[in-house]
């Protein structure tokens, strides 16, 4: 097998190398790299680049070469370049403090950079880890509300049957297996997957083989493909597993194949699963148009534009709503690509922190512009002598910004470990924060980057004192005690401190406001209480309990017994919790005419103590009871939406999936956020049956810390029924905070951006002041020889200071009002112009700036004038 | 200039690069990696393929060696080798080389030999 170098080495190689050399020079060390990748690929990686590096820097020579005929007259290019370089080295090593200064600020601004672009990258650039990703997207319904919604099989195969822009489509959803044979209760994921859906992906299995279309079928054997991990977990990677059995829900499943690692793709749950089994709807099933709880992925035909197979579909869903007008009339499809699915709302949010690290990354350049002007200016003697004896201003300008990028590509390679470091050490945290976290490094796109960056960084912190320096005067600089310097490019600096001022403004800014919305999100009103709380799921598996009385009954148990454990207060369930999506229909009235546009509410299956659980309040009437039977109790939302002014209380309603039973409105309770934190409360329906279905939440109210109770409960349900698995058992605070993580991400790295970005404005005006100070002393030294008070002296440096920091306060407002537009959609509850943040922003950054110029007023303070006189 | 050899005096380099041309010259397989990796395993000098062609390249300016070009090769990505062999001029200087290197060391092999 040959055995393939790393390419973006050999197309260095190919870009620096002649043609006559190319071949030879590129073969021979792919020839000995594939030699040596059999004992160590690392070394043999390690070596070639080594290789690859030794090369670049001095490739061999071309025919017919100058230098080796006759010595070279005059300076190349390439020549002085490197003699910039040794000299630019030696001068950084007489004042080593003054480089790793520069270098540590800019290896801070390059390496939060390169972070950044690195999740950007593999998150937003990057293809997704399928065969022809572009051509993959999700499919879902439109509610006629306008909300992309799950499919239901009626519509899924009616749009099948016509569509003509897919080369497939397909049907999945998820179930819960219990795992059994292992003595303990284990839940594993499971994907229900339609006929198909592995063609449309494009998943092949390693052992096995795919399901077969008469598997998808209620008569089917029971057959599943295992995912890599479960068979090398579970099964301990047993080559002859084909054919084995697995007992999932008291059922035996015969294993008929095993998918690849490189098929498990964390970002997309289908694809996530410890296994896969066919769908096998029954006839009856297949045609359901009004139960939504399918999900569809489809693969465009190629060259099909998604616009296209938009409109195709949308003439479908009217054709159907046509033909079908009870269920599909207002209903239409909605098309996502894929990668547009599973990043989601995170784009907005990590090209916002890209920009902001990008501000970072401007004051790093600032503060190193001005850094190295500082410097120039005391070089200004030895800049003269050179000019004197000849070097153009072309010359000094090369060898300053040699310089200056000498540092920045030191500081790039810091930066770069940096960010390694960084995104090592925070996978875990980034797991839980952005989709694709699995797949995030550092590539080759990222390499790229950083040299880009580290260059245009040195050009930018160089240019500027690279350009003044070749303009200043020979006559003054070379004369004695020339000693004027803190008068020299004041402007220029004070210019760089408004900047750095100004950025650091914006970015405050934007942190503030994050974290107000951040807060907002958090501790505003939800509709109910989520302090003490702890959930847990179940999932009643139907060949356990296979009829309602059943389960009925297994909730009732489990719920006295978890009641009795001391410490509770209250415990009930529900099908779906807050801040998830859930089932949504629609009401039809007993006595009043039928809505012609009915709307969907959010419809919730509880039992009794629920409400008293989550302290949700009860408005009218009164809660449910065990000793009820199929009766509503209705938000305060859902009610006006349905009988508008006429209290419902007493009245009854029925529900889509059981038309024949009318349930009678007990009470009338507050609204709840059932979606998402950052949505309204929105209208809900709750049910209480003596059918319930198998998905349960406990929700238990505490009266001690709620993660103790976790073990007790778990226990209370295993002494029913010891094989039934209990899953995600979380606080409620954790459920809370778990729909807040994009929000908590961009919060906490504005935060972090922000501080660098008001330290090194700090730093800013320190350098630039203290500089002044030095420069002015004799000055300073008169004036307070010819009597001047401490205030005065107090007063004219810290004016020198703050008048720079104060116009840069101003600019920044303007700038951070101007952008509060890109920050719009990431807020919520909070204006992200909000002149409260505004004003404690800038007064934050006043109080540091003044805090900065302190210590060079105090210098100039203790400045003893007889001595500053003297020295002359 | 008037001081400078007429014959030019092969570089220690240079030596260790001629010696691995003749060495592997016999089986046709005097190339850069081949080279390279002769020099790496006898010497112990890891040196790096640019500088064995540079110093191929200065060879045969120098008139000590002659090349062609080999067939592309699967394992090469399909590349062709440029294999090297001795000029009668290339032998001689290594001969002279060689026969400095022994005359001077004649008689100090103990010295030179212990560890």
């Amino acid at each position: 097998m040959k055995i393939d170098p790393p390419r973006f080495a050999i197309w260095l190689l190919s870009m620096r190398l002649r043609d006559e050399w190319r071949d030879f020079v590129v073969g021979d060390l792919e020839e000995e790299f594939a030699a040596r990748h059999g004992d160590s690929p690392v070394a043999a990686h390690a070596w070639l680049w080594w290789q690859t590096m030794r090369c670049l820097a001095a490739p061999p020579p071309t025919r017919p070469n100058p230098s080796l005929h006759r010595p070279s007259q005059g300076d190349s290019r390439m020549r002085t370049l490197f003699a910039d370089s040794r000299y630019a080295l030696r001068v950084m090593s007489r004042t080593p403090s003054f480089g790793v200064a520069v270098v540590s600020v800019l290896a801070v601004g390059i390496g939060a950079n390169t972070a950044i672009f690195s999740i950007v990258n593999s998150v937003l650039l990057r293809p997704l880890p399928f065969e022809e990703p572009e051509r993959l997207v999700r499919i879902f319904t439109r509610t006629p509300g306008g909300r992309p919604f799950e499919l239901s099989a009626g519509k899924f195969y009616g749009w099948q049957r016509e569509a003509q822009s897919f080369e497939g489509m397909a049907m999945y959803r998820f179930r819960q297996f219990a795992l059994g044979g292992t003595g303990t209760a284990r839940a594993i994921q499971a994907g229900a997957v339609g006929a198909g859906f592995f063609e449309v992906v494009r998943a092949r299995p390693t052992l096995g083989r795919l399901f077969r279309p008469e598997e998808d079928s209620p008569g089917g054997k029971y057959v599943a493909i295992l995912s890599d991990r479960f068979w090398k977990t579970e099964l301990g990677g047993a080559p002859d597993v084909i054919g084995h059995t697995l007992k999932l829900n008291d059922e035996t499943y015969t294993i008929i194949g095993v998918m690849p690692t490189s098929a498990s793709v964390a970002s997309w749950a289908a694809m996530a699963c410890d296994i896969w089994v066919p769908m096998a709807l029954t006839d009856e099933q297949r045609a359901a148009r009004g139960n939504h709880n399918q999900q569809g992925v489809a693969r465009l035909k190629a060259g099909v534009e998604l616009a296209q197979a938009r409109s195709e579909m949308d003439a479908i869903s009217t054709q159907l709503g046509r033909e079908f007008p009870n269920t599909d009339k207002g209903w239409g499809a909605v098309i996502i690509p894929m990668q547009e699915e599973i990043v989601g709302d995170r784009r907005t949010m990590l090209l916002m922190l890209l920009g902001a690290v990008g501000l970072v990354l401007l004051i790093a350049c600032a503060n190193v512009g001005s850094l190295l002007f500082t410097r120039t200016l005391g070089r200004r003697k030895e800049i003269a002598i050179r000019s004197a004896l000849g070097a153009g201003r072309g010359r000094v300008f090369q060898q300053l910004l040699v310089e200056a990028l000498l540092l920045a590509v030191v500081g790039g390679a810091l930066g770069l470990l940096l960010a390694h470091g960084a995104l090592t050490s925070a996978s875990t945290l980034l797991a839980s924060q952005v989709p694709r976290a699995e797949e995030i490094s550092i590539d080759a796109r990222v390499l790229l980057f950083v040299l880009g960056v580290s260059l245009l960084t040195g050009i930018l912190a160089g240019a500027l004192p690279a350009v003044r320096a070749g303009r200043s005067d020979l006559n003054d600089a070379l004369k004695e005690g020339g000693r004027s310097d803190g008068a020299i490019g004041i402007g220029t600096r004070r210019l760089l401190i408004v900047c750095e001022v100004a950025l650091s403004l914006v970015l405050l800014m934007g942190a503030g406001v994050m974290t107000q919305s951040l807060l907002a999100l958090r501790h505003g009103d939800t509709g109910f209480d989520p302090n003490n709380v702890l959930k847990m799921d179940v999932r009643l598996v139907d060949t356990r309990y296979p009829s309602p009385a059943q389960r009925s009954s297994f909730l009732d148990a489990a719920l006295q017994r978890i009641r009795a454990l001391p410490g509770v207060e209250a415990a009930g369930t529900i099908d779906d919790l807050p801040l998830k999506e859930g089932s949504s229909q629609t009401l039809d009235l007993e006595g009043y005419p039928p809505q012609r546009e009915p709307v969907a509410v959010q419809v919730r299956q509880i039992t009794p103590g629920y409400l008293r659980a989550m302290r949700i309040p009860l408005l009218r009437g009164r809660d449910v009871v065990e000793s009820d039977a199929e009766v509503l109790l209705v938000s305060r939302d859902a009610a006006k939406l349905y009988w508008g002014a006429d209290d419902p209380i007493g009245r009854r309603a029925t529900l889509p999936f059981s038309k024949t039973v009318l349930r009678r409105v007990v009470g009338i309770v507050g609204d709840v956020k059932q979606r998402n934190l950052s949505e309204a409360t929105t209208p809900t329906v709750y049910f209480y049956t003596r059918e319930p279905y198998g998905k349960a939440t406990f929700v238990i109210r505490t009266s001690v810390p709620p993660a103790t109770l976790a073990q007790p409960a778990v226990g209370a349900i295993r002494a029913i029924d010891p094989e039934q698995p209990v899953v995600d058992i979380r606080t409620m605070v954790q459920v809370l905070d778990g729909g807040l993580t994009s929000q908590r991400f961009s919060a906490l790295l504005l935060g972090v951006f922000a501080g660098v970005a008001l330290l090194l404005a700090a730093l800013g005006i320190y350098s630039v002041l203290s500089y002044i100070v030095r420069g002015r002393s004799r000055e300073i030294g008169i004036r307070t020889a010819l009597g001047a008070r401490r205030a005065d002296v107090l007063r004219l440096v810290i004016v020198e200071g703050m008048s720079p920091a104060l116009a840069g306060i101003g600019a920044g407002m303007i700038a951070s009002l101007a952008s509060a537009k890109v920050m719009e959609t990431l807020v919520f509850g909070v204006s992200p112009s909000d002149p409260l943040t505004l004003a404690a922003v800038a007064a934050t950054l006043a109080l540091v700036a003044l805090m900065a110029s302190l210590l060079p007023a105090y210098r100039a303070l203790r400045l003893d004038p007889v001595r500053v006189l003297r020295g002359e | 200039m008037w001081f400078k050899a007429k014959a030019p005096v092969l570089g220690d380099f240079e030596q260790l690069v001629l010696l691995g041309v003749l060495r592997l010259e016999l089986q046709d397989s005097a190339y850069g990696a081949a080279i390279r990796q002769e020099i790496h395993a006898r010497s112990g000098r890891d040196v790096s393929i640019n500088a064995v062609y540079t110093t191929l390249e200065r060879l045969e300016i120098k008139g000590f060696l002659k090349w062609w070009v080999g067939d592309p090769t699967p394992q090469r990505g399909g590349r062709r080798r440029k294999f090297y062999a001795l000029r009668p001029a290339g032998v001689a200087a290594l001969r002279q080389a060689y026969r400095a290197f022994t005359s001077m060391a004649d008689g100090l092999q103990a010295r030179l030999e212990t560890k």
